[in-house]
């Protein structure tokens, strides 16, 4: 009887897939997220998120693991081939191309239609992701460059905001005096100083690293144009300018030792410095007095999915998709207030955006940086084709580097963009 | 009875030998397994860069094709791969020197007695536990000229007129990081001579004191010759260490300005995760080995001191 009784349980018990069973089938999918926001205060907002998140889907455990910049290069890849990659890695577009030579970067195109039949992208941050017949990242959030100087100071020197590089070189020079640097420019063989040079390069119309066929197409007389400019402006900045990364510029603009800056933002700390909302001034970078209209560096971040598993391929998504609804994606662009923009048209309108106190105060220069990003665009992800040997060029910090052979080695432009022509071309070799 | 008093010695030698032969093996079990992983967590890496070398692998995780010695002959015949080399000498060099000096008038000052003398030796080693993090974000704010503290210093004793960017030219920031790193590693370097100086017997002192040797004179004739062991000991040990200092090269100037303090450790760095070539930074690497092994080898032959015996 009793043998009958635990046979009939055991039998029961196996029907309904017992109590291990049924738990195991019920256990939630873990994903894992890495991102480059490492300052605490991003991390913490970020893990916010992704509470809120794992409340609302109980089937989905989604935990991040914050990485730095300098090291995800050689990480990821690394991590990749020991069958340890995060299921979601946050990228940006060079960094995108390297990934994807691993083979293992799955296609997104369909979620961003998807996203963008919601949102509206703003089609400036889909496009360094969009190649070789697919999207491969869905975009998150905007960074462009702007200058940035106090109204007042510029008033006290009797000279305008900029619009032009002759107006920009005068202005660096009247208001370099008493200790104070006009232009706060960077030399450093650094990403920064690639983005200043492009910067620059953009309002000098050479924006094309790459002909149609792949070629190189550095040497031109724009180019030269651009670096010649550089040289003449950078006389008015900080001595140690070529050491520099952008904490450092950052700093000479709070203590006032600089007068102007190319920043993404300065808003932040010139906030926690005591400075006016009203005081601070952000315009485009100016541009060459040939030119119209004005030009500047912006690229978003974006998320790439590299989750092989269905389950977890769907949870990612599901994650990148609550990160984007208008009531999460303000607190998750606020993780850095005045910096991170939206890349979505109801992003730029959410009141989950706007409500925060610090954008709120500087509403007025958020809406031009937002505006500026508009005409941003990324050094090799211009064309109509991305070529991989751009993830090498930006690497290799090869802007930067032809900066310094003029400003550091003394050499002419001429000769440093042809230094440079030769060292890209070198860099796409296989 | 004779039979057995013959065998005896034979028996006994026998026993003998099986004993040491047991405590042999014993002993041999008992390291065996430290010398099969050290053979394997030094041997292993060094073997998969060797096949790295003689392959054409990009990016880490990529597959390669077997090239030969292409890379070998690409390296060798790379005027850039020379130029780090002779950079990384210069900071060998410039490291021994700075540290040398400051390190030995450290450990001569701690080996006197004075009030304090003892938590003196504890807290001059602090500036080597420091982390590198630190130290780096310490000297980047010191030498800064939005805030810095040394260029107004600088500047109030009339040294400079106006601030200077210490690394914004070549030699100026070779010369900077090498004071650096040279700040960060002497306290090292002092406590190793400082327990040198401590062997040396007292009463040769006393007896060159009797004979009327000076202050100058003891140093040359006495402690110096007497350090000699740990000199020799620090020569290899200091050129290895300094040979591969990366973190505050990079984290400082990042081989700037201009390639002027690429040292090699860096181009190898910039190759394998910059440039994507993991092959060429694997091949730098060998090559590296082989020329520190070669160092070390001539630095035994020629450097170590003679035994009195010998």
């Amino acid at each position: 009887m009793l043998r009958r009784s635990l046979l009939t349980t055991a039998l029961a018990l196996t029907a309904t897939g017992g109590l291990t069973g049924g738990a195991r089938a019920a256990a939630p999918v873990t994903i894992t997220l890495w991102h480059m926001e490492q300052p605490p205060h991003r991390v913490q907002r970020v893990q916010e998120l992704l509470d809120a998140f794992n409340k609302a889907n109980p089937d989905i455990v989604a935990r991040q693991e914050p990485q730095s910049w300098g090291d995800v290069y050689a990480k990821a890849p690394a991590a990749i081939a020991a069958g340890n990659a995060p299921d979601i890695l946050f990228a940006i577009p060079d960094f995108t191309t390297v990934i994807k030579q691993l083979g293992t970067l799955a296609p997104v195109q369909d979620l961003v239609a998807e996203l963008d039949a919601k949102h509206k992208f703003i089609p400036a941050a889909v496009k360094p992701y969009s190649y070789d017949g697919g999207v491969w990242a869905v975009p998150l959030y905007n960074m462009a460059l702007s200058l940035w100087y106090r109204k007042s100071v510029l008033q006290a020197a009797g000279v305008a905001a900029p619009q032009t590089w002759s107006q920009w070189q005068a202005a660096a020079k009247a208001l370099t005096k008493g200790g104070v640097y006009g232009m706060g420019l960077p030399a450093n063989k650094q990403l920064y100083t690639d983005q200043t040079v492009y910067a620059v390069m953009t309002n000098a119309g050479a924006s094309e690293l790459f002909n149609a066929d792949g070629s190189v197409c550095f040497d031109n007389p724009e180019s030269v144009a651009a670096f010649k400019f550089y040289k003449d402006l950078y006389q008015y900045t900080a001595p140690d300018a070529a050491s520099w990364t952008w904490g450092e510029a950052e700093a000479c603009f709070d203590s006032e030792s600089c007068a102007m800056v190319l920043q993404f933002t300065v808003i932040k700390s010139y906030d926690q410095q005591g400075g006016k909302p009203d005081d601070l001034g952000v315009i485009a970078v100016p541009h060459a007095d040939s030119r119209t209209a004005s030009n500047t560096i912006a690229y978003s971040n974006a998320a790439m999915i590299l989750a092989k598993d269905p389950a977890k391929q769907a949870a990612a998504r599901k994650l990148i998709t609550f990160l984007l609804e208008p009531e999460n994606y303000g607190r998750f662009l606020n993780m850095e207030p005045g910096l991170f923009l939206p890349v979505t048209q109801d992003g730029a309108k959410s009141a989950s955006f706007w409500g925060d106190p610090l954008t709120a105060k500087y509403r007025p220069q958020v809406e031009t940086m937002i505006a500026n990003s508009q005409f941003g665009m990324l050094f090799g992800f211009t064309g109509e084709k991305v070529f991989p040997s751009i993830g090498a060029i930006s690497a290799q910090n090869i802007l930067a580097e032809t900066l310094q052979k003029v400003v550091v080695d003394g050499q002419s432009p001429e000769a440093a963009v042809k230094a440079g022509q030769a060292r890209m071309q070198d860099a796409a070799r296989k | 009875m004779s039979a057995v008093s013959k065998d005896a010695p034979a028996v006994v030698a026998h026993r003998v030998r099986r004993r040491v032969f047991r405590e042999q093996l014993l002993a041999y079990g008992l390291v065996a397994p430290l010398l099969l992983w050290l053979g394997a967590s030094l041997l292993y890496p060094l073997a998969e860069a060797l096949v790295l070398s003689v392959q054409d692998v990009g990016i880490i995780g990529t597959r390669g094709h077997f090239v030969g010695l292409a890379n070998y002959a690409r390296i060798l015949g790379d005027a850039g791969f020379w130029l780090s080399l002779v950079r990384s000498v210069v900071w060998i060099v410039g490291n021994a020197v700075v540290q040398t000096v400051l390190a030995l008038a450290t450990a001569l000052l701690l080996a006197e007695e004075f009030p304090g003398v003892h938590v003196a030796r504890v807290w001059v080693i602090v500036t080597w536990i420091v982390p590198t993090i630190v130290v780096v974000i310490i000297w980047r704010w010191l030498l800064s000229t939005s805030g810095g503290m040394i260029n107004p210093l600088l500047m109030q004793l009339g040294l400079i007129s106006r601030p200077i960017g210490f690394f914004s030219s070549g030699p100026m920031s070779m010369t900077a990081l090498i004071l650096i790193n040279s700040w960060r590693w002497f306290p090292f370097v002092a406590i190793m001579f400082l327990s040198g100086l401590q062997n040396i017997p007292l009463d040769v002192y006393e007896a060159a004191a009797v004979d009327g040797a000076g202050g100058l004179q003891r140093l040359t004739r006495i402690t110096w010759p007497l350090l000699a062991p740990t000199v020799f000991v620090l020569t290899i040990i200091g050129t290895l260490l300094s040979f591969n200092v990366f973190d505050v090269v990079w984290l400082l100037t990042g081989g700037g300005p201009s390639d002027a303090t690429t040292t090699l450790p860096v181009l190898i760095y910039r190759t394998a995760f910059k440039a994507y070539r993991l092959s060429e930074a694997a091949t730098m690497s060998v090559v590296a080995t082989v020329l520190l092994m070669g160092f070390a080898l001539l630095a035994i032959r020629q450097l170590a001191p003679k035994s009195q015996g010998a």
